[in-house]
């Protein structure tokens, strides 16, 4: 179990209700969760049970009806909005199911507006946008538009964006939903390759496939979490066995 | 430093895209500053330019016609004068230029300088035997250069050149019909325009056909206080009964045998510096009563065309801004993405206003501007620049800021998911629309869906139909106005407050039937686009094209009948507010002014809605955006 | 049939061959309409030869159809084994559908259980194969077949889900 003092994202009885007396809603039912450095973790549940808000609560992009959220270290639920701006400027990168980027910017110009909403020159921007472009095998896509690539390069092209900040977490919410099976394999590969070097990913998604990638994978349903399967250590048989059977 | 880059990268980009819309938005607000300028500039005409006049030919502050030259001495010697010049023999003549033919006061001069009123020469030279100079303003309307001959009386005469004087109102003296304050000293017994023109004193006196002996001569005093003239005024003349010929006038000479000293005058003998200066703003009071409804129609046809424009694109903007808050952007930098783009678009528009009401205010100003002294146009000052980049800046802050910051502080995941405003739904007009022929129900149900817009479509129509009214009100008064004023008998010459007052209605209704029917183009275009999904589902279910297209030209129509009809009584109200009294345009005009903006309407759709109609339903179902 | 399916068929009570065979058709629906009546009977003569039931009565009825079976203690055993059991058999998806059944009916294990533990393994599992099909490289073979076994890992899993909502769902009602 993660050390909950080390723990990197932390939540607290976190809620968020939706209305008042009969049609409210609680979307988000007093959560208790712990992220660890370094570690990916996978949430998972039927859909509209609240794992896509409890995401976006994590990632400052809404805000909680109650409990505490922890980051590093610093409490984070209270945030005002320019506050919340930064956090999600620096500290937290997120990756859509519908990718959200620019459709009349090019891959690279996309990839750059973090790094220029925080500050740096334009140089910076360019240069730290190339580094990520290389790191996801986009280079020579640069100065396409989203409309030329595929979808699981679109997809690409928003995870550089969301890591150009060197973030501390990175979020996806649904990153493979509206991906085909060659291209999900694309975006596996890439989050394996950075949770390799360390990256601490949270993802939701109802695909096995990419919850089966993850660490750790907790069921949520109707907006508490209700279960949680360590999923490093093998499986209790071997591959063979699943050949065996085959034929 | 990076902030900038981007937010200048994210607009410049965004323009690019939309690219029909920024255009309109620039037009928009180039038309209202045009116009803005063009008053300001006006404005400008009428506060300083008979004091400038005045300076430049040291112009006097009361102008005596005498009867005989004797009466000067008197009256220069009187108390308060501090300087006079003349008296200067003025005679009554017929100029012909071409065909043209018009009636002139001819003053006698000598080449020396005078001490008050020496006219200021504004193009050729001043007056040299057989060489005369004309009034600048009438020289225009009698379309007279310097070179040129004329004659008079019968004689030829060479042009010296054109001048300017404080002394007279310029050409075609409004101030002929104002009885009280201001009033020309001689009278040709029947109400017409008179050009004044300048000769040396021997070519004047031949003027004068021998039977008549020359009667009239103009002395042109300076007071110590010039404030104080009308009682100099009082003091040196006496009231004259009227003449059997109705007009109550002083022709020096006749003699209604009265008790006054020699040395007094009939009263109209005298003209004043303050009723010249009245007779000046006439003539530009005339030009803003047109330019005021206009300019007033025209900001509100720019407010409601940039509301229209900034409204279509709120719905792209939310995405935009859900993007940008979720990768980091403060609620500041979001508004300023937001606010940058229409800014530059405003500030183009106002430049592009301020040069193109700069380059027009001359043309309308050009009877008053004879009294600016020199060649000059109007002048702009800093203030008036500064209020029409104000206006722009006003006009487009107005239009965005609010929603602006609303997005802005909007929930970040609520912006990004925004499904653009779904419709709502209109119970009873729907029932209702079930009874009407396809068409209608079409129509309806569009109309239904995007209500705003339908509004904000009746208000432009509105605006356009109050700036036909006024212009159809305007014509029907103009020509009972100036017919009484300048006598148009065949032959006789422009009248150049007419001719500017018409240039600049026909200014105005140019600029505000384009502006209205860019705004109505892009109102029935982006009825059609969001009418595509609809309009796809009812040819699936198998309404004819024709019947589709009818609906949407429909729905245009319907919408804009309200605004059309409200526009009637709008444009009346507006007219009758600026213009006090004034005569009422025919009904008939105003029924095929109402038709034929409805008429231009429904074919201002027809395009976009057969184009539309041409691709295939399947494509625009998958595009499935409410 | 597999034999441990009956087995946990007789955990509740002792039963007749005949009723047994009325509640397998009832669970397999049209499955079970094509399985043969004699092979029951061939499966619980297997299971008594191993000791796992026992006849009541020995000497009693001679039809087979009213013979009395019931578990013995090794019989017990063997269910208590095959419950917590996480082999996954193929194609054959109607041993676990059965083992969820009788689990509830002799309320020996919570069927919910089960199955979160059958997915956690199954999970792994795909786990496994994903990463090697990352390993591989785009288009060859193994990766091809790796993809295939993904896929149907996937597939099962979803059977899972719905397994897990439906007996979530019949506890609710009870």
């Amino acid at each position: 179990m993660t050390d909950n003092e080390q723990a990197l994202l932390r939540t607290r009885r976190l809620s968020k209700q939706y209305g008042k007396d009969e049609s409210l809603v609680r979307a988000v039912d007093e959560v208790d969760l712990a992220v660890g450095r370094g570690e990916a973790v996978a949430i998972m549940g039927p859909s509209g049970c609240g794992k896509s808000t409890l995401l976006h609560l994590l990632g400052g992009l809404d805000r909680p009806s109650d409990g505490e959220l922890w980051l590093n270290g610093r409490r984070i639920d209270q945030l005002s909005e320019r506050a919340l701006a930064g956090l999600r400027r620096r500290e937290v990168g997120f990756v859509f199911q519908a990718f959200h980027l620019m459709d009349e910017l090019t891959a690279r110009e996309n990839v750059e507006i973090p790094a220029l909403l925080d500050g740096r020159t334009p140089r910076q921007a360019r240069r730290r946008a190339l580094e990520l472009l290389e790191q996801v095998g986009l280079t020579d896509r640069g100065d396409h538009l989203p409309a030329a690539l595929s979808g699981g390069q679109r997809q690409r092209v928003a995870i550089a964006r969301a890591l150009v900040n060197e973030p501390l977490v990175l979020l996806a919410d649904e990153p493979t939903g509206n991906l085909d099976s060659a291209a999900t394999l694309e975006v596996l590969r890439l989050f394996g390759h950075l949770h390799a070097a360390g990256l601490t990913l949270v993802i939701v998604t109802h695909d096995e496939r990419v919850g089966a990638t993850a660490d750790r994978l907790i069921s949520m349903r109707d907006g508490a979490l209700i279960d949680e399967t360590r999923l490093t250590g093998g499986t209790r048989g071997s591959l063979t066995a699943l050949f065996a059977k085959e034929g | 430093m990076g902030r900038i880059v981007l937010i200048w990268r994210l607009a410049v980009r965004d323009v690019r895209r939309h690219l029909a819309q920024a255009l309109l938005l620039v037009v928009a607000i180039a038309a209202a500053s045009a116009t803005l300028t063009m008053a300001l500039a006006l404005n400008g005409v009428t506060s300083q330019p008979y004091a400038a006049t005045r300076t430049a030919t040291k112009g006097p502050d009361v102008i005596a016609y005498l009867t005989s030259p004797s009466q000067a001495k008197t009256l220069a010697g009187a108390s308060g004068v501090t300087a006079s010049s003349g008296p200067f023999p003025v005679v009554g003549a017929t100029i012909r230029f071409g065909s043209r033919t018009a009636s002139v006061f001819a003053e006698g001069r000598g080449t020396a300088l005078a001490a008050v009123d020496q006219p200021d020469v504004t193009a050729g030279s001043w007056i040299r035997p057989d060489a005369i100079v004309l009034e600048r303003t009438f020289a225009g309307a009698l379309g007279v250069s310097p070179g040129d001959r004329v004659t008079l009386n019968g004689r030829s005469f060479a042009v010296a050149g054109t001048a300017v004087t404080a002394a007279q109102a310029p050409y075609p003296n409004l101030c002929y019909f104002t009885t009280n304050t201001c009033s020309q000293g001689v009278n040709l017994g029947s109400p017409v325009s008179v050009g004044v023109i300048w000769m040396t004193t021997p070519d004047a006196t031949r003027l004068m056909p021998k039977a008549s002996p020359l009667r009239t001569y103009a002395l042109n005093l300076r007071l110590t206080s010039p404030d104080d003239v009308q009682t100099f005024v009082a003091q040196h003349t006496y009231f004259s009964p009227p003449s059997p010929g109705g007009v109550p006038n002083g022709v020096p000479g006749a003699d209604p045998g009265s008790q006054h000293g020699p040395e007094q005058l009939p009263f109209n003998s005298m003209s004043t510096w303050q009723g010249i200066a009245q007779a000046d703003a006439l003539l530009v009071q005339d030009a803003q009563s047109v330019l005021e409804p206009g300019a007033i129609l025209l900001a509100v046809l720019s407010v409601a065309s940039v509301a229209v424009l900034v409204g279509r694109r709120l719905s792209d903007y939310a995405r935009r801004v859900g993007l940008l808050k979720a990768v980091g952007g403060t609620p500041g930098i979001v508004a300023a993405t937001f606010l940058v783009e229409n800014l530059a678009l405003a500030l183009l528009g106002a430049v592009l206003g301020l040069v193109a009401g700069r380059l027009a205010a001359p043309l309308l100003a050009s009877p008053g501007a004879a009294l600016v002294g020199s060649a000059g146009s109007p002048a702009l000052s800093v203030t008036g620049v500064a209020e029409v980049i104000g206006l722009a800046v006003v006009v487009s802050l107005a239009a965005t800021l609010l929603p602006a910051v609303r997005a802005a502080h909007s929930s970040t995941i609520a912006a990004l998911n925004d499904v653009a405003r779904p419709p709502k739904r209109r119970g009873t007009l729907i029932k209702v629309s079930t009874r009407l022929p396809i068409p209608a129900l079409f129509g309806l149900r569009l109309i239904a869906r995007r209500p705003r817009r339908a509004f904000l479509s009746a208000a432009n129509i509105a605006v356009t139909v109050t700036g036909l009214v006024v212009v159809l009100a305007f014509h029907a008064d103009a020509d009972g106005k100036f017919a009484s004023a300048s006598g148009m008998a065949a032959g006789s010459l422009s009248n150049p407050v007419i001719n500017r007052d018409e240039q600049m209605l026909a200014v105005l209704t140019v600029m505000l039937v384009a502006l209205s029917v860019l705004n109505a183009i892009f109102t029935a275009w982006a009825t059609v686009l969001d009418a595509r999904h609809p309009a796809a589902v009812m040819r699936a279910l198998g309404a004819r094209g024709r019947q589709v297209s009818s609906g949407l030209v429909t729905a245009q129509v319907l919408s804009a009948l309200p605004g059309a009809v409200t526009g009637i009584p709008l444009g009346l109200g507006l007219y009758a507010a600026v213009v006090h009294g004034g005569s009422l345009p025919s009904p008939l005009w105003l029924v095929a002014a109402l038709i034929g903006t409805l008429a231009a309407m429904a074919a201002l759709t027809i395009v976009p809605a057969w184009i539309g109609g041409r691709q295939p339903a399947t494509e625009a179902l998958q595009a499935e955006t409410a | 049939m597999q034999q441990e399916v009956v087995l946990a068929l007789l955990a509740k009570e002792p039963s007749q061959g005949s009723r047994l065979r009325a509640r397998l058709n009832d669970a397999l629906g049209p499955l079970g309409e094509a399985m043969n009546a004699g092979q029951i009977y061939v499966t619980l003569g297997r299971l008594e030869k191993a000791g796992l039931i026992t006849l009541d009565d020995p000497g009693g009825a001679a039809d087979r159809d009213r013979k009395v079976y019931s578990l013995t203690a090794m019989g017990q055993e063997r269910v208590s084994e095959w419950l917590t059991e996480v082999s996954w058999p193929k194609p054959d998806l109607a041993e676990f559908h059965l083992k969820l059944i009788a689990a509830a009916a002799a309320g020996l294990a919570d069927p919910v259980s089960i199955v979160d533990a059958q997915r956690r393994e199954l999970l792994r599992q795909l786990r496994d194969v994903q990463r090697a099909a990352m390993d591989e490289l785009e288009g060859s073979d193994a990766a091809l077949l790796l993809e295939g076994i993904a896929l149907r890992l996937q597939a099962d899993l979803r059977w899972l889900q719905a397994c897990e909502a439906s007996w979530i769902t019949r506890k609710r009602a009870r």
